[in-house]
This record gives C-alpha cells, sequence and structure tokens, in this order.
C-alpha cells in the first residue's frame, strides 16, 4: 500500500475554527517478513476546536499514541488526512505543536533551562527570547529558579513538569499530550491535574489528551473520544458539559464517568468474542 | 571527609607504601645493581634530564619524542575507529562486513602485531603507526558501534516532534549520548597505545623512552633501566589522572559526582 502522506497538510485558513481535523485516517503496519498486514488505526475521523481540551481514551495498544504521532508529522500514514492549522488572529505560520510524552524524554545532558531552549532553538525562536521564554515558563509550572539544574537531580513530577514548560514554550498553536501523568504516583498525578488545568487557563493552547483513565480525561477535558481495538476505531463521541474549575469528587463527574466505564466494558467485551 | 579527599587519600597511601616496600627491600638486598634503592632512581633520573647520555640527547628529548609519537598514533586511530563505528551503524552492509571481521583482529596477540608492522613497514614511524591503528581502531569501532546502537530513539522522536533540524539533532541528541562510549573507549585506547609505542621503540624505532629501555638493558644498567620505566609510569599516570580523568569528570557534570 502506498503511503499518501507523510506531513499533516498546512492549510492556514482563517475561517476555520477547527485546529485538528482528521478525516478517515487509516494506518497499516506489515509485519516484517510477512505479507500480512494489521491495521493499527481504522478510518479514524475527529476534529479539535480552537481552545478546546480533547481526550481520546482507550485501552493500551489501542493506537492512541500513533495517532498522536501522525498529527505530529513524525509517523507516515496510509489514507486519510490530517490537517493542523495555526491559531486565529496570529501572522501566517507552520502551525506549532507542542508536544508532552509519556515519559519526560528530557536531555539528560542539558539544564532544566537548556531543555527548553532546545525546543526554542528547534523551533527557530529568537535567541534574544530565550532567556524571559525559560524563565516564564518554568515559573508557570512552579519550577521558578530551577533553571540551572540538571534533569537527573530533579524527581519524577519536576522532570514532566519540565517536558511540559518545554512544550508551551514554543507557544504552541495545538499541544499534544501522550498519557503524561501516567508515570507519575497518584498523588503528584492528581496534583499535575490541578496545575496544568490552572496553567492552561493562563496559556489557553488547543489539546489533545490521550489517556487510558477515565477519571482524568472526564476531569480535564471539554469533549471525549473513546477508542477500542480490535479493529481500532472510535467508537463514541461525549461531551463534558461541566463549568470550570471542576473538582474530581464532583458528583456529576463520577456519574458521568462511571456510565462511560460500562459502556466501555460492553464494547470491549463485544469486540472479544 | 569528603569521598573525593578520601579516594585522593587512599591512592597517595599506596603509592607510598610501595616506595616504603621498595625502600625496604634494596635496603635488605644491598646490591644497587641489582635493585637501587627508590633515592638513587631519583638522582639517576635527575642526571638523565641534564645530560645528553650515549645517545647525544636528554631524556627531555626522547620524553618529547615518545609522547609525540603517542598523541598521533592515538588521533589516528581514535578518529579512525570513530568514523568506522558510526558508518557501522548507520550502514547493515559495513556492519555485517566488519562484525565478521573485528574479532579476528582482536584475538591477534598484541606483540605479534607488533612484529608483523615492523616486518611490513620497516623500523619506521610508519610501523609503529601501523601496529597502534591495528591493535586500537577496531576496538574503538566495535565500541562506538554499541554506542551508535544504544541510542535512545524516543529522544531523537522529540527531537523531531519539536522540528529540530539535523545538526541541532546532531550536536544535542547524538553526540552527547555517545560521548561515555568515546571515553570508555579512550582510556582503553590510551593505555593500549602507551604499551604498543613502547614496545615498538624497544623493538626497533630510533630513539624515545622505549628505545632508551633496551639500550641500557643491553649494558646490563639496571639503575638506568629502571630510571627510565619509572619515568614513564610517572608520564603516563599524570596523563591518566591529571588529564582524562578531570576532561571526563567535567564530561560528566550533569550525572552528579561520579566515583574514580
Amino acid at each position: 500500500m502506498a503511503r499518501v502522506r507523510s506531513q499533516p497538510t498546512v492549510r492556514p485558513g482563517p475561517m476555520l475554527s477547527t485546529a485538528i481535523t482528521v478525516r478517515n485516517l487509516t494506518k497499516k503496519f506489515s509485519k516484517p517478513g510477512t505479507e500480512t498486514q494489521f491495521t493499527v488505526l481504522d478510518d479514524i475521523s475527529l476534529s479539535v476546536e480552537e481552545g478546546k481540551f480533547v481526550s481520546i481514551v482507550g485501552p493500551s495498544g489501542c493506537g492512541k499514541s500513533t495517532l498522536l504521532n501522525i498529527i505530529a508529522g513524525i509517523e507516515p500514514y496510509d489514507s486519510g488526512s490530517v490537517r493542523v492549522s495555526p491559531r486565529r488572529g496570529t501572522p501566517m505560520h507552520e502551525p506549532r505543536i507542542g508536544y508532552v510524552f509519556q515519559s519526560p524524554r528530557l536531555l539528560n545532558w542539558l539544564t532544566a533551562a537548556g531543555n527548553i531552549e532546545f525546543a526554542l532553538e528547534a523551533q527557530n525562536v529568537p535567541g534574544r527570547q530565550w532567556q524571559e521564554r525559560v524563565t516564564r515558563q518554568l515559573e508557570m509550572v512552579g519550577l521558578g529558579g530551577q533553571e540551572r539544574n540538571y534533569p537527573l537531580k530533579l524527581s519524577g513530577g519536576m522532570r514532566q513538569r519540565v517536558a511540559i514548560a518545554r512544550a508551551l514554550a514554543i507557544e504552541p498553536d495545538i499541544l499534544l499530550m501522550d498519557e503524561p501523568f501516567s508515570h507519575l504516583d497518584a498523588i503528584t498525578a492528581r496534583k499535575m491535574r490541578f496545575d496544568l488545568m490552572e496553567i492552561l487557563s493562563k496559556a489557553k493552547p488547543t489539546i489533545l489528551f490521550v489517556t487510558h483513565d477515565l477519571s482524568e480525561a472526564v476531569f480535564l477535558s471539554d469533549r471525549i473520544y473513546m477508542m477500542k481495538t480490535n479493529p481500532a476505531r472510535i467508537f463514541k463521541e461525549v461531551a463534558v458539559d461541566f463549568s470550570r474549575p471542576r473538582k474530581p469528587e464532583d458528583p456529576g463527574l463520577l456519574d458521568m464517568e462511571k456510565n462511560l466505564v460500562q459502556e466501555f466494558f460492553s464494547v470491549l467485551e463485544g469486540t472479544a468474542r | 571527609m569528603t569521598p573525593r579527599m578520601r579516594s585522593v587519600g587512599l591512592r597517595a597511601g599506596s603509592v607510598i607504601i610501595l616506595l616504603l616496600v621498595w625502600w625496604i627491600a634494596a635496603k635488605l638486598m644491598h646490591d644497587p645493581d641489582a635493585l637501587p634503592g627508590p633515592a638513587a632512581i631519583a638522582v639517576t633520573i635527575a642526571e638523565d634530564f641534564v645530560d645528553p647520555g650515549p645517545t647525544g640527547h636528554s631524556a627531555i628529548f626522547h620524553v618529547a619524542l615518545t609522547l609525540g609519537r603517542i598523541f598521533t598514533a592515538f588521533a589516528v586511530s581514535m578518529l579512525v575507529g570513530i568514523a568506522i563505528g558510526l558508518t557501522m551503524g548507520r550502514s547493515r552492509l559495513v556492519e555485517g562486513a566488519l562484525l565478521a571481521v573485528i574479532p579476528l583482529m582482536l584475538t591477534i596477540p598484541t606483540i605479534l602485531m607488533v612484529f608483523l608492522a615492523v616486518m611490513w613497514f620497516g623500523f619506521s614511524e610508519a610501523g609503529g603507526l601501523v601496529a597502534v591503528m591495528a591493535v586500537v581502531t577496531p576496538y574503538v569501532a566495535v565500541n562506538i558501534f554499541e554506542g551508535a546502537k544504544a541510542m535512545d530513539k524516543s529522544l531523537i522522536d522529540m527531537g523531531v516532534a519539536f522540528k529540530a533540524q539535523q545538526p541541532l539533532l546532531i550536536r544535542k541528541v547524538y553526540l552527547p549520548q555517545l560521548t561515555p562510549y568515546v571515553f570508555s573507549a579512550f582510556r582503553y585506547a590510551f593505555g593500549m597505545t602507551w604499551k604498543i609505542v613502547a614496545l615498538a621503540e624497544t623493538f626497533g624505532l630510533k630513539f624515545g623512552i622505549g628505545y632508551m629501555f633496551f639500550f641500557w638493558f643491553e649494558q646490563f644498567n639496571m639503575v638506568q633501566v629502571m630510571a627510565w620505566i619509572v619515568m614513564f609510569v610517572v608520564l603516563m599516570l599524570v596523563l591518566e589522572y591529571g588529564v582524562f580523568a578531570r576532561l571526563e569528570s567535567r564530561a560528566f557534570a550533569w550525572r552528579g559526582s561520579i566515583a574514580h
């Protein structure tokens, strides 16, 4: 099968209010040495409106990370289309994509500031802006004054904060987050979710967030896409219409989570048979 | 007491004990021609640095010559080894071809390599250089190849996701991951290089520290033989701990403290 495109099409249009549009996206992997192909992503369509927080929830191995990688332009796909648009009201530019991975993926030989500067240099941000951006972003994620520390001297939670600061420092049009809190202990993760909400109320990028944790998705998102495996498809889309700031113990949220969990299990059992 | 002070103290202590054992042994043996004491050696070394001696050159000339040979051979073999290792990491074909040959090269005893090189290239500077390269380059290549293979792909993906271009990736992502492998190859390569250069000088190269060992060995002059050995050892220790260890701890500052 021919690879259609390896990069998302850039089509900035001021009339659009969607930041990410994915249409009928399909990706297959061929097993090495054989003709058999298996479908990683099967006819995925989704859209994320500018400034919204949208989550994709699914079991591990359902292709969520692959989907984010395709949107980020680091993995090719077979058919369909992916479009990422820059923020409206900004001068024309290639859409900037910030990426927060499951593990921090920091360069351990660079300081916290150095890691952020790496992203700034990659994005061709003029050097005279670096210091101000580094200081501001580290303060925003609660790491003011940690500029000169090396990642290995920081705790797991602090490292992930540096990774978030790195992604925000490039002033992204969209922010991709791939289970960013799943490697942290429950208490740190909870604190990080609160802080993320706080940070985002100031930075306001568009977010596509991937997780396997429904309570996390319900607490954070404006909208949720639910994904299943075999074949990897989106089977449901839910709006989460609760006002912010939210509390994780809010009975409405808990209710919603419970219903979605039940739905998930019935769908997953259906495919297992 | 800091761990660093303790390790320096420990090292100084063991050197002092060694000198003490040597001194006592020399006293007990009471035969300066068979086992001269540390003091006699120190005096001889000092004299060798001042007097031209039988070759018409003082020790400064021989030391400088040997150091020049060591650094040339070392630099050439490191560079060639790194280039080969990186090529192996990039190309399956080269990897397959060289992984079959390199173990063969590594099994040939070092001293035979020196003989072979001398037989092919004669007692010339080229002979010494080839001997070092034949032994050291395969080892460096394998090390760097391991480093290239162990490269963390997730960090490269991170760089690409942030749209880093190739030069930035090389500077900040690839090279720092190779540094530990370069240093470990560096240590071994340097150790092998000075041993082989000393051997080659002993067997045939004109002048240099190894040449002087052999010259005095043929005269059965134990005091001078030991003086030149001590000179050589001190020189290598100074380079090893004074220069390389320092470079290494600076390169790995991000790891926090590392033990030496």
